[in-house]
C-alpha cells in the first residue's frame, strides 16, 4: 500500500490558549486526518478545537538553518496576490514545552515571504523553530463537534500505567525464584 | 413498577447491553491488526466505547435486579445471551467490520435520539450520555463507508459484498422483544415498528451516495434474540476464559 500523506495536528485545550502542535497522523484526506487526530491525541485530555494541516503545506525553518542560510528568501513585494499565512514557533526546549505554538498571522504571496514577514513581526524571544502555512490549508473542527468529539472524554475513568505496579511485581516474582 | 413491566424492562436492558458487549468484543479483535496505526487506535477506542456503553445498560439492569454485571458477562452461557446475530458474526475483512459498525451506529443513533425522551428517566439519561458519543461513532464509520464505497474497484466490491451479507440480519435489529409493547405503552421506549423506517431514511440514501446498492429486503421474519449463530459460543469462550479459570480472583 502506498503511504498516506502526513498531517500535522494542532490542539487547543482551553479557551484563549493558542493551538499547539500535538504530533502528526497519516490520513487519505483532511476529514479523515481530523478524525484520526481526535482518536490519537484527544481521547483523554481537554480539547476545544483541533486543526490538521498537510505536512507538505508547512514551510519550516530551524533557528540554526536561518542563521546559516538566507538563500531561501525572496524579494518582498506587496503587489502580487496576498493570502493569510499562519505562523507557529517552538519557543522553548524545556521538556514539557516542546510544542510548536500558533503565534499569529501574516499576509504574504508565498511561504518564503510569509516567513520573512513573520520573522519581522514576531521577533521577540529566541524561537527554535518557525513554521508557516497558508490559512486555507488548515482543516478545523467546528464548535458543534466539541460535544460528540471531545466532551465524552471527561466522563471516562482510566488508570495511569504505573498504577498496575507491573515492574514492582516482576521484582517480587524474580526475588522469589 | 408493576412486575410485568419490570420484567420486560430488564430483558430490554439485557438486549441493549449484550449488543454493545458482543460488538465491542468483535471490534477489539482488530487491536494490532487494523489497516493503519491511526485506525488501530481509533477502532480500539470504538471497541472500548461500546463496552463502556454495555456497562451502562447492565448497571441500569442491576439497579432493578441486583445482578452483578461482571457475573452476567463472564458466567452466563451463550443460550442466555440476547444480542443480535449481526454483532456476533466473525469480524471478516475491514469492509465487513465497517459495514456492520455503520449499520449498527445508524440504528443506535435512531433509537437513542428517541430514547432520550423516555418516561423512565434512567433510560433517558443513559441515552443522552451514549448518544453524543454515538454521533462520533457514526461519523467515523460513515466516513469509512463513503471512502471504501467510492474508493477502488476492490474496496467497492468488498463493501458491497459485506452489505449484501449483512443486510438480512438487519431485520432483527428493530424487531420487538416479547411483550415490548408494555414498555412502549408506558412511554419507556420508542415504538420499534417505526424505528426501522426512520433508520432506512438515513441509511439508504447514504449508501447510494457512497456508490453502493441497498440490498432488497428479504422479508424473512426476524429471528428471536434467543437464537444465535454458531459464532457466539467461541466468542464467549474467548471472552470468558480468564474469568472462569479463576472465578474468585480479585482484579
Amino acid at each position: 500500500m502506498s503511504q498516506w500523506p502526513r498531517y500535522e495536528v494542532f490542539q487547543q485545550d482551553k479557551e484563549g490558549r493558542p493551538h499547539q502542535n500535538a504530533g502528526s497522523v497519516h490520513a487519505p484526506d483532511a476529514e479523515m486526518a481530523l478524525q484520526n487526530a481526535r482518536d490519537v491525541f484527544v481521547r483523554r485530555p481537554n480539547c476545544l478545537s483541533l486543526w490538521v494541516v498537510p505536512a507538505a503545506a508547512i514551510f519550516a525553518k530551524t533557528a540554526q538553518e536561518l542563521a546559516e542560510d538566507d538563500t531561501w528568501q525572496e524579494e518582498l513585494d506587496s503587489n502580487t496576490d496576498q493570502e493569510t499565512y499562519y505562523v507557529f514557533q517552538k519557543q522553548s526546549q524545556r521538556r514539557a514545552m516542546t510544542y510548536v505554538t500558533h503565534v499569529g498571522e501574516v499576509e504574504a504571496s508565498s511561504p518564503a515571504q510569509a516567513l520573512q514577514r513573520a520573522l519581522q513581526k514576531y521577533k521577540g524571544g529566541t524561537p527554535y523553530v518557525w513554521w508557516v502555512c497558508p490559512a486555507r490549508a488548515i482543516f478545523r473542527s467546528e464548535t458543534a463537534d466539541v460535544e460528540s468529539m471531545f466532551a465524552p472524554a471527561h466522563d471516562k475513568t482510566f488508570r495511569m500505567p504505573n498504577e498496575y505496579r507491573v515492574v514492582a511485581q516482576m521484582y517480587e516474582i524474580r526475588q522469589g525464584e | 413498577m408493576n412486575p410485568d413491566l419490570q420484567h420486560v424492562l430488564t430483558e430490554k436492558l439485557l438486549a441493549l447491553g449484550d449488543d454493545e458487549l458482543v460488538l465491542g468484543h468483535r471490534d477489539s479483535e482488530w487491536a494490532g491488526h487494523a489497516p493503519i496505526l491511526e485506525e488501530d487506535i481509533a477502532f480500539g477506542n470504538v471497541a472500548l466505547d461500546e463496552m463502556g456503553h454495555a456497562m451502562l445498560w447492565y448497571n441500569l439492569r442491576r439497579d432493578l435486579t441486583g445482578d452483578d454485571p461482571d457475573r452476567l458477562v463472564y458466567f452466563r452461557d451463550p443460550a442466555a445471551y440476547r444480542n443480535l446475530q449481526m454483532v456476533e458474526l466473525p469480524k471478516g475483512d475491514w469492509a465487513f467490520t465497517i459495514a456492520r459498525q455503520y449499520l449498527f451506529d445508524a440504528a443506535e443513533g435512531v433509537f437513542l435520539a428517541q430514547l432520550a425522551h423516555s418516561q423512565y428517566w434512567p433510560l433517558a439519561e443513559v441515552a443522552a450520555k451514549i448518544g453524543r458519543e454515538e454521533l462520533y461513532h457514526y461519523r467515523h464509520s460513515s466516513n469509512w463507508v463513503k471512502r471504501l464505497g467510492l474508493g477502488t474497484a476492490e474496496s467497492h466490491r468488498r463493501m458491497q459484498a459485506a452489505l449484501d451479507e449483512l443486510w438480512p440480519y438487519t431485520a432483527q435489529v428493530f424487531a420487538p422483544l416479547p411483550h415490548e409493547r408494555l414498555l412502549v405503552e408506558a412511554g419507556f421506549v420508542p415504538d420499534p415498528n417505526t424505528l426501522r423506517s426512520t433508520w432506512l431514511t438515513t441509511v439508504a440514501p447514504f449508501l447510494r451516495e457512497s456508490g453502493l446498492d441497498v440490498p432488497a429486503h428479504g422479508g424473512d421474519p426476524a429471528a428471536g434474540r434467543d437464537q444465535h449463530t454458531e459464532y457466539l459460543t467461541p466468542l464467549l469462550t474467548d471472552l470468558q476464559e480468564v474469568a472462569r479459570y479463576d472465578p474468585t480472583a480479585e482484579w
